[in-house]
């Protein structure tokens, strides 16, 4: 019965993949755009780059992208958690920081990021404001990628903070242990491992949207198969850049399905710790 | 030409007279070309989309500009250096101007392959091979050079010799021939700053995240004189010089195969030489020359 079902399965998988390349083959125009968009010849350029003709390489201008979210990421899980944290604070001297934080996420949850991309890459420098205004324009993408992503996944937090029961903070106070101790080996320790999943696929996100940070000027991955293609009249280069793209995205993917799975049978299993 | 080789071979034995004929010779086939084209025009034989008329195609729908043209944006008034060269053509072709029709052709899709509704484009593109692969283009009507645009704050204001230059963050727009010179010119040690659009361009320089844009002079020009300005419309920025021309230059956009291009390079060269093109890039384009020159940087 397995051994039929997965015969059965891998034929139709195998018609379905034969239908959608046959499809776009024999697409009446399909040759042309194979030209421009998965040309050989186009995509070791574009992989390469030539200096003589100034083109970049892409995998080199990929190299921007790794870094840059590796270094993001870490920061939007700091303030992140910080500012979940001051949101559901109890204390009555934090209430205004637990308004700022409460319209902070719904501000920069709300706003497209390309257009906070505009306001810090342009606006910041822009006021000859002293140091924070001279800043590089990797900086400004940066601190425009932590301040946006901190709010989706602030939100990631509170969620997985209201998730761990009740019961959990009044045992905790009757133990006697603070505030601060009770958030920190109660709560913080539950609530994480609860949202883990959702917080990787904030990443993946935040992954590619690194690819908008050519809008100021740093050549990324997307910037130089955009060079490519205005110079050359082809786009192989976005071929290239969504593959780098790929490469990246699909263990993290995966990694994040096989957490989710495994927290299923967790469950299951009776939720034991 | 057939009489050329005619006359060469009654001459053969002197030098000296073959070049007097040559020089006559030549300055009269220059004029009986010309002829020919305005015969073919009256005959109804040079190659036009709408019989009898010129069809010239600008970026009317997203704005004509001085020195380009006139100041209200019509492309119909000969006012302008492309508009009033565009009504030379066609005179010298011996089309009247109430016979120049103008159409609309946004830039970007100018060079895009394809049939055209439009004779000819005048639109100041610049002449590229990859552009040439998919359409015609006319001899050079407007040689471009390359200038640098810096706020006047800048050190590249004041330090700009050939070494100078390459210590400086420059920033410019994607797929421009302002680009290309700089990564093959000036080739500056620190990462270029590649942006979608050249207002975004000018946005960095006005923040202060790049010292200096490069684009050719009268875009340059335009960008110091109107573009950069503070709240009270002072102008903040200034062009610090050009380069020398590498050969770039504007020409008129056919479509590809279109033998008309013929007829108005033959005008083009017969407006070149009876001064036309001088005395209009004088009345219009002097502005560009007085932009100091920068010092050649070797390739």
């Amino acid at each position: 019965m397995g051994r039929r079902a997965a015969v059965a399965s891998t034929i139709s998988s195998a018609i379905i993949v034969a239908l959608i390349v046959w499809f776009f083959w024999r697409a009446p125009n399909g040759a042309n755009v194979r030209f421009f968009f998965l040309n050989p010849h186009a995509f070791w350029v574009n992989l390469t780059g030539d200096p003589s003709r100034s083109l970049y390489s892409i995998l080199r201008c990929f190299e921007t992208n790794v870094w840059m979210f590796m270094l993001c990421e870490v920061l939007v899980l700091i303030f992140g958690l910080g500012l979940a944290w001051l949101r559901l604070s109890r204390t009555p001297i934090l209430a205004p920081l637990r308004v700022a934080s409460a319209i902070y996420t719904d501000v920069f949850r709300g706003i497209p990021i390309i257009l906070v991309l505009f306001a810090v890459g342009y606006g910041v420098p822009g006021m000859h404001a002293g140091w924070i205004s001279q800043r590089t324009a990797t900086t400004y993408a940066c601190a425009t990628l932590v301040i946006t992503y901190s709010a989706y996944v602030a939100e990631v937090y509170r969620a997985g903070m209201n998730s761990v029961p009740h019961g959990q903070v009044m045992a905790a106070k009757s133990l006697g242990l603070s505030d601060v101790q009770t958030m920190r080996r109660v709560i913080l320790p539950q609530a994480v491992r609860n949202v883990i999943p959702p917080l990787l696929n904030d990443f993946i996100s935040l992954q590619k949207d690194t690819a908008l940070v050519g809008t100021l000027g740093i050549l990324d991955a997307n910037q130089a198969a955009q060079l490519y293609g205005a110079k050359e009249f082809n786009f192989t280069g976005y071929t290239v850049a969504a593959l780098l793209f790929l490469a990246l995205t699909i263990p993290m993917t995966r990694y994040t399905d096989h957490l989710i799975a495994k927290d299923r049978r967790r469950r299951l299993a009776g939720g034991a710790a | 030409m057939r009489g050329l080789k005619s006359l060469t071979s009654l001459a053969a034995g002197s030098a000296l007279v073959l070049s007097g004929l040559v020089a006559t010779t030549s300055s009269a086939t220059a004029t009986t070309a010309i002829a020919q084209c305005q015969a073919s025009f009256k005959s109804g034989h040079l190659p036009l989309v709408s019989a009898g008329k010129l069809t010239v195609a600008s970026d009317i729908n997203n704005g004509l500009y001085q020195p380009w043209f006139g100041a209200n944006g019509n492309p119909s008034t000969g006012k302008g250096y492309e508009s009033a060269l565009a009504y030379a053509i066609a005179k010298d072709l011996g089309i009247t101007s109430k016979n120049v029709k103008w159409t609309a052709e946004a830039f970007d899709s100018s060079f895009a392959p394809g049939s055209k509704n439009f004779d000819f484009d005048i639109n100041e593109i610049s002449v590229t091979t990859d552009r040439a692969q998919v359409v015609d283009f006319s001899n050079s009507y407007y040689n471009v050079q390359q200038s640098i645009v810096a706020l006047k704050t800048n050190a590249i204001v004041k330090h700009h010799s050939a070494t100078d230059l390459k210590n400086y963050t420059y920033g410019d727009q994607i797929g421009t021939t302002g680009l290309d010179y700089i990564n093959n010119h000036i080739k500056p040690t620190k990462q270029v700053h590649v942006y979608n659009t050249l207002d975004e361009a000018v946005a960095a320089l006005t923040a202060g995240q790049v010292d200096a844009i490069v684009v050719d002079t009268p875009t340059g020009q335009y960008m110091a004189a109107a573009q950069i300005v503070d709240s009270k419309n002072k102008p903040l920025a200034t062009q610090v010089g050009q380069f020398p021309s590498t050969g770039e230059h504007y020409g008129l956009l056919f479509q590809k195969g279109n033998t008309l291009v013929g007829c108005v390079n033959t005008a083009i060269a017969d407006l070149t030489a009876n001064g036309t093109i001088k005395a209009l890039q004088k009345q219009y384009l002097s502005i560009y020359t007085k932009v100091p020159a920068l010092t050649p940087i070797q390739p």
